[in-house]
Order: structure tokens, then C-alpha cells, then sequence
């Protein structure tokens, strides 16, 4: 077999062209900005970040961290950049579980299965994803009960605004099992890793230890310590439900929208990496006595792992910008925020270099992170 | 946003031309037996070309009025449709005699030198709309309910304003999506809708069943929407008591159909009446003093016709908009609304 053809070595002397195209692009760069802050000048507009110690003025949908309208412009820029990662964390999680299994699906042995993840697939990634988002959204809006017809399941209420349930009501003393339980978390943690470069198997008495360490000790914080345990339970007052959590319906429809779309295509990028393993991997490891389940995990899956991150960083990168969709149908994001203030600062150039700056640095950490993480398998694999 | 447009649009104007002096702008109008002024170039019910690229609208009929009372022919007004921040600058530098758009009165844009505010044609004003159902009757009782209003507008900051000076909680919704807000709001995602009154009273329209809807009476910002023109007393004058005339057409029951009846049997209507179009009348005192046709007063309702007239023709029962005037600030004061006709004597 001849090897292809390997790229030209990598090398960091700059030529005669290197420095023109970069003399070339530093002048455009250059000239772009001069026109901007003379255009403006022009028209009497002064670039500047004092705005942001302004007060914001206005309201959001929902937020994690407090937020009040006579808070900042800055603090708004927070609470919807923690919105939007809040959304994209729980976007990612989703769409890979659906990616995953869906992708294990088209190649696996069901027909039927096949057909289904097939038609999802294909579905998916040939509808634009706003369209799904406003269909999802109106049909909810619609089917599900208004919020004084909330269904109940035991103590959690759906209705057309939101899901609400009960949430534990926890004050400082909380904080004496929750350290307790991180350090029996860390303590174990520590221990199986020594165990294991030891050659230890842990056995069911070493479970059962660990177990006890983790839950055990942090329950038995409780009396001895005398910690308050509460529930918040939802009660329907007035316009809405007061107290428990709440996952806003608008939340949950973007994130089963973004889900499902980039769900699909992962799924794609899942089935390229499971059919690049050859056959004979399989059929090894089935030899080797290993069931179904144990081939996929213990063999498959590590070395899919490594060929699909390159696709899924791109996938990835891409789902995090599509969160700015959310706008939409009423989730105060990142760009919902950004548009609001400008709209009443008129500061279009400084807002927009705020956001580009945000969701760039957030998008190359993921990269950066993953990208981390295919070096260490590969050179893992080389070893 | 609007707010900075207009200023930057003043600030640019103010370097471009000196402001006119008193008289000027009304003789360059008779001097060119035309007045220009300027509408928005899209803005349904208010002003878009017809099919013959003809400007229609209720905006655009105050261009009208404004050509009937100075010129004596309502189809002697140049109406030209442009975007709002050149038109302001179109405006100060001496481009077009008046801007008939839709434009907020505000005290900074009247302190400016440039422009004249000088008769408010609309009164508008955000406001909220609740499902009767809910039994709400006043804005106060929304604590705790859930508001759905457009994304990034001005809408949010009055909301904010209005709920945190009265320590009312409220849940807000911002949804840009025009369809998403509506459904959000009549499948009762939200409780109350937050916009300007003439947008909800529209908006209604688009519900299944409308009259299960109402607008609850606090109003919680002001737009007057008011006619401007380059700074000149006698056009001012001119412009305002021509509306005024509309007004008191209103007040005294004369619309375009019936003022030919009217004017040929004067001796037998009230003084008032024959105030506006008696040849030895108050309006015909005033022409002299304006150099107006002398039945400017007349011809402005004959071709134009009563304020009232112009509202039910664009905005009205009979049109799309299916906004019921009397439900609206623009109603005349007896009936309950801001418009108040002015003494012409």
C-alpha cells in the first residue's frame, strides 16, 4: 500500500509573500477602523464604554444570577451571557445524548431502527431551525393548558408557561453536609486513582465504603448538626405559581429545538465515525468472548471518540451561536440583551464589538478545551 | 433609538442651514403655488402610495389640509414619501415646507431651532391589554402577572419604569417574533400585552374572538404625534388653525358631505358655525392677516374634510385597522378624548 501524500512540513520562517499579505491585511484592518471612528465623529457620535456603568432600565425574562432594571448595562451583558451559556450547556448535553443515540441506531442491527433514526435525521437537518423553533413554540403555547388548568404530576405543574417543582430550601447550615460530601467526592476520587495505578479491582466491599463516605457521612451531618431541610413547593397565587423552581417554557421549547437540530446532525457525525472502525474490530473483539454492549463501550466508542471531536468541535461551536435564536420567542440571551441596549444607547458599534468579543472567547475556550482533549487521545494512541 | 436619530438628524441639520425667518416659508409656498411635505414612505393607514403611486393615509391628509388652506387646493400639496432621520434633515435644510410622519412631540425636539411642532394630529400612548376573563380592571391589580412585549423596544423601559415606581412584580416576556408574542398572549402564556394603544386596539383584530379582549384605561407613556414645519409664524398659524378647523367641523356636526348645505343656508346654523365660514367671518379676518384664500376654512373641510372624517377614512370601523375613534385619546374632549377645539373668533 502506498501512504498518501503527506502536507508540505509545517515551518515558521516568513517569506516575501508571507509579509506582503500580512502588510496588505494589518493596511485594510487600518483603514477600516479610521473610517469607523471618522464616520462618527462625523456625526457627532463619541465612542466610548461609559454607558456600560449606565442603568440598564429594563427587565429581562428570566435570569440566574440577580439581576433588578435599575441594575447596569454591564450586569445586563451578564445575565444574558450567563443565559446563553446556561442554554448552550444544556443544548450540548442534549443534543449529544440524542446525537449518540440516534447515530448507534442507524448503523445498528434493527431495520426499523434504522428507518427511524433515518427519517429524523433527514428531517432535521433540512428545516430551518427557527421555523422549528416558532412551530414547536406555537404548538406548545397551544396544547399544553393554561397556567390555572395546570396538569400536576404529584407535586411538579405543567401549563403553557412553565414547569414548576418542588426544590429543596436550603439555608447556611446547608453548607456542612454539602462539604462533607465534596470531601468524601475527593477522598474517593483520590483513593480508586491510587488503588488503580496500584492494580487493585475494587471489589464490593470498596464500593460499599465509598458509597457510605459520599452519601453516608453528609446524611449523618444532618441531625447531628441540627441542619434545616425544607421543600419550596409551587402554589398556584394569583396571575402564577410562587415558589419552587421553574424551567420557563420558552427554556425548554429552544432547548428540545436546538436539540433536536443539531441532535441530527451529530447523529451523522457519530455514524461517519462508527463506520471509519473497521469491521474486523468488531468481529476481534466478539471473538474475544466480549457481549454487544461491552464491544461498543470498551472498544467502538474510545476510538469513534476520537475521530468524531474534530466534527462535534464544529458542531459544538456552531449550536453555541445558535442559541442567538432564542430571541425569537422570549429568552433574554446574549443577543436579546445586546439588541435592547442598543436600541437605547445607540451605541451599535460598541455593543456589537462587546457581543462578537463574547461569543468569540466563548467559542474558542470550547475549541481550545476540546481540541486539548483530542491531543491527549491521539498521543495517547501513539504511545 | 428614535429618540437619538432625530437629535443626530437635528445636530447635522443645524450646520446645514440657517433657520428661516418668520414668513419666509409661507411666501416660498405661495411663490411656488405648491407645498412640499414629507410623510413616511410606508406606513399602512397612515401613508402609502395607492396603486397609481399616489401617497393615501391619514398622515398624508394633513399635507392636504395644510395645501387647501394656504394654497386653496388640497391637490397642490407635493407629497413625498422619505425615511425619518432624512427627513428631519431634508426639513432644516429647506428641502420641504412640513413633515406630516407620525413624529413624537418632546420637549429637547422642540427646543431645537429648526423645527416647529405645531399641531398634534394623534394621540398616542402605551398601554396594556388583558383577557376579560381575567377580571382585571385596572393596571394596578397586575401584581405578579406575566407582560409580553416586543424585544429591544422602548416598550420594556416604560414597563420597568411603570411596575418598579408603583413596586408592582411583574414576569416580563420579550419576544421579537411578532407571531410567537401574539400566540404567547392569546393562548394566555401571558397575562397582559404591552404596547402602544393603537398597536393592541390593531392587534386585537388578529385574535379569534376580539371582543373577549380589553384595554385597560392607564395609559403609561405619551406620544403626541404632531405635525412639524420650518420655523415660521405665519405658516404655524396657518397649519395649526387649519387642523383647529377640522376640530371644530367636528364639534359642530360640518363634514365635507354636508358643508355645501351648510354654507348655503348660514343664517339658520349656530354663531359658531358661522364663524368658521361666513365671508365677514373670523376665518376670513384671519386670511387677510395670513394671506390665505378667504374661504380657507371651507375649502379645508370640502377637500378635506372633519378631523373625525379623516380618522373613519384611514383608521376607522370600515378600514383594516377597525380602530372605534371614541375609544381612543383623539375623540373630542366631550367625548372623553384630548381633542379640544380651540375658539375661532
Amino acid at each position: 500500500m502506498i501512504p498518501p501524500s503527506a502536507p508540505p512540513p509545517q515551518t515558521t520562517k516568513l517569506r516575501a509573500l508571507d509579509l506582503a499579505v500580512a502588510a496588505g491585511l494589518t493596511a485594510l484592518l487600518l483603514l477600516a477602523v479610521v473610517n469607523i471612528f471618522l464616520n462618527m465623529s462625523a456625526a457627532g457620535i463619541a465612542p466610548g464604554y461609559g454607558f456600560l456603568v449606565q442603568e440598564a432600565g429594563f427587565d429581562v425574562s428570566e435570569s440566574l444570577i440577580p439581576y433588578q432594571p435599575d441594575d447596569t448595562y454591564g450586569r445586563v451583558i451578564l445575565t444574558g451571557l450567563v443565559n446563553t451559556i446556561f442554554l448552550a450547556g444544556v443544548c450540548l448535553v442534549l443534543s449529544t445524548a440524542i446525537g449518540v443515540a440516534v447515530g448507534l441506531t442507524s448503523v445498528g442491527p434493527s431495520p426499523l431502527g434504522r428507518v427511524l433514526a433515518l427519517g429524523y435525521v433527514e428531517l432535521f437537518r433540512n428545516l430551518p431551525k427557527l421555523l422549528v423553533l416558532l412551530v414547536l413554540y406555537v404548538v406548545a403555547v397551544n396544547g399544553l393548558p393554561h397556567v390555572r388548568q395546570a396538569v400536576s404530576l404529584g407535586p411538579v405543574f405543567l401549563s403553557n408557561r412553565s414547569v414548576n417543582f418542588p426544590v429543596p430550601e436550603l439555608d447556611a447550615t446547608a453548607l456542612i453536609p454539602m462539604a462533607v460530601l465534596c470531601a468524601g467526592l475527593l477522598f474517593c476520587v483520590l483513593r480508586s486513582r491510587s488503588r488503580w495505578r496500584k492494580g487493585i479491582v475494587a471489589d464490593w466491599k470498596e464500593r460499599c465504603l465509598q458509597f457510605a463516605v459520599v452519601l453516608g457521612l453528609p446524611v449523618l451531618c444532618i441531625p447531628v448538626f441540627a441542619v434545616h431541610v425544607g421543600v419550596s413547593v409551587p402554589e398556584l397565587k394569583g396571575f402564577d405559581f410562587k415558589g419552587g423552581g421553574r424551567i420557563s417554557l420558552q427554556f425548554a421549547i429552544i432547548a428540545l429545538t436546538l436539540g433536536l437540530y443539531h441532535g441530527a446532525q451529530i447523529a451523522e457525525v457519530v455514524r461517519g465515525g462508527l463506520q471509519a472502525i473497521p469491521a474486523g474490530q468488531t468481529e476481534a473483539a466478539r471473538a474475544l468472548g466480549l457481549k454487544r454492549w461491552q464491544v461498543i463501550r470498551l472498544v467502538i466508542l474510545p476510538q469513534v471518540v476520537r475521530i468524531v471531536i474534530p466534527p462535534m468541535n464544529n458542531q459544538y461551536v456552531n449550536l453555541i451561536k445558535n442559541t442567538s435564536i432564542a430571541i425569537a420567542v422570549g429568552y433574554s440571551d446574549l443577543m436579546s440583551v445586546t439588541g435592547t441596549i442598543i436600541n437605547q444607547t445607540f451605541k451599535p458599534f460598541e455593543m456589537m464589538l462587546i457581543t462578537m468579543g463574547l461569543y468569540l472567547g466563548l467559542c474558542t475556550f470550547l475549541t481550545t478545551v476540546l481540541n486539548r482533549f483530542h491531543r491527549r487521545l491521539t498521543e495517547r494512541e501513539t504511545r | 433609538m428614535k429618540n437619538l436619530l432625530i437629535s443626530t438628524a437635528f445636530l447635522v441639520g443645524a450646520f446645514a442651514a440657517a433657520p428661516a425667518l418668520a414668513g419666509d416659508v409661507l411666501d416660498d409656498i405661495l411663490s411656488k403655488d405648491q407645498l412640499i411635505c414629507l410623510v413616511n414612505p410606508n406606513s399602512p393607514g397612515f401613508s402609502v402610495p395607492d396603486s397609481e403611486g399616489i401617497y393615501q393615509g391619514f398622515n398624508t391628509d394633513f399635507c392636504r389640509m395644510a395645501a387647501a388652506a394656504i394654497l386653496g387646493d388640497a391637490g397642490k400639496a407635493d407629497i413625498r414619501g422619505i425615511g425619518f432621520s432624512d427627513s428631519m434633515k431634508t426639513l432644516v435644510a429647506d428641502g420641504a415646507h412640513m413633515a406630516s410622519r407620525s413624529i413624537t412631540a418632546t420637549g429637547t425636539r422642540d427646543a431645537d431651532p429648526g423645527l416647529a411642532f405645531v399641531a398634534t394630529t394623534f394621540y398616542d400612548g402605551q398601554g396594556f391589554m388583558v383577557p376579560k376573563s381575567l377580571g382585571v380592571t385596572s393596571a394596578a391589580d397586575l401584581n405578579g402577572a406575566t407582560v409580553c412585549a416586543e424585544d429591544g423596544s422602548t416598550t420594556l423601559l416604560n414597563i420597568a419604569d411603570w411596575f418598579g415606581d408603583r413596586g408592582i412584580e411583574y414576569r416580563v416576556e420579550n419576544i421579537a417574533d411578532k407571531t410567537a408574542r401574539l400566540e404567547a398572549f392569546f393562548s394566555g402564556k401571558c397575562d397582559v400585552y404591552a404596547s402602544d394603544v393603537t398597536a393592541l386596539l390593531s392587534d386585537r383584530l388578529l385574535s379569534e374572538k376580539p371582543e373577549a379582549y380589553t384595554i385597560l384605561p392607564e395609559v403609561i407613556s405619551a406620544e403626541p404625534l404632531t405635525l412639524v414645519t420650518q420655523p415660521d409664524q405665519a405658516l404655524e398659524a396657518a397649519v395649526f388653525w387649519a387642523f383647529q378647523v377640522m376640530i371644530n367641523a367636528d364639534q359642530f356636526g360640518v363634514t365635507s358631505k354636508n358643508v355645501d348645505s351648510i354654507v348655503a343656508d348660514l343664517e339658520n346654523q349656530p354663531k359658531a358655525v358661522r364663524r368658521l365660514f361666513a365671508e365677514d367671518s373670523a376665518t376670513a379676518e384671519m386670511a387677510d392677516k395670513l394671506g390665505l384664500p378667504k374661504d380657507w376654512a371651507y375649502r379645508v373641510i370640502a377637500q378635506v374634510g372633519s378631523y373625525s372624517e379623516v380618522f373613519e377614512r384611514h383608521l376607522g370601523k370600515e378600514t383594516p385597522f377597525g380602530i372605534e375613534l371614541k375609544e381612543t385619546a383623539n375623540a373630542l374632549t366631550r367625548d372623553g378624548g384630548q381633542m379640544y377645539a380651540y375658539p375661532i373668533r
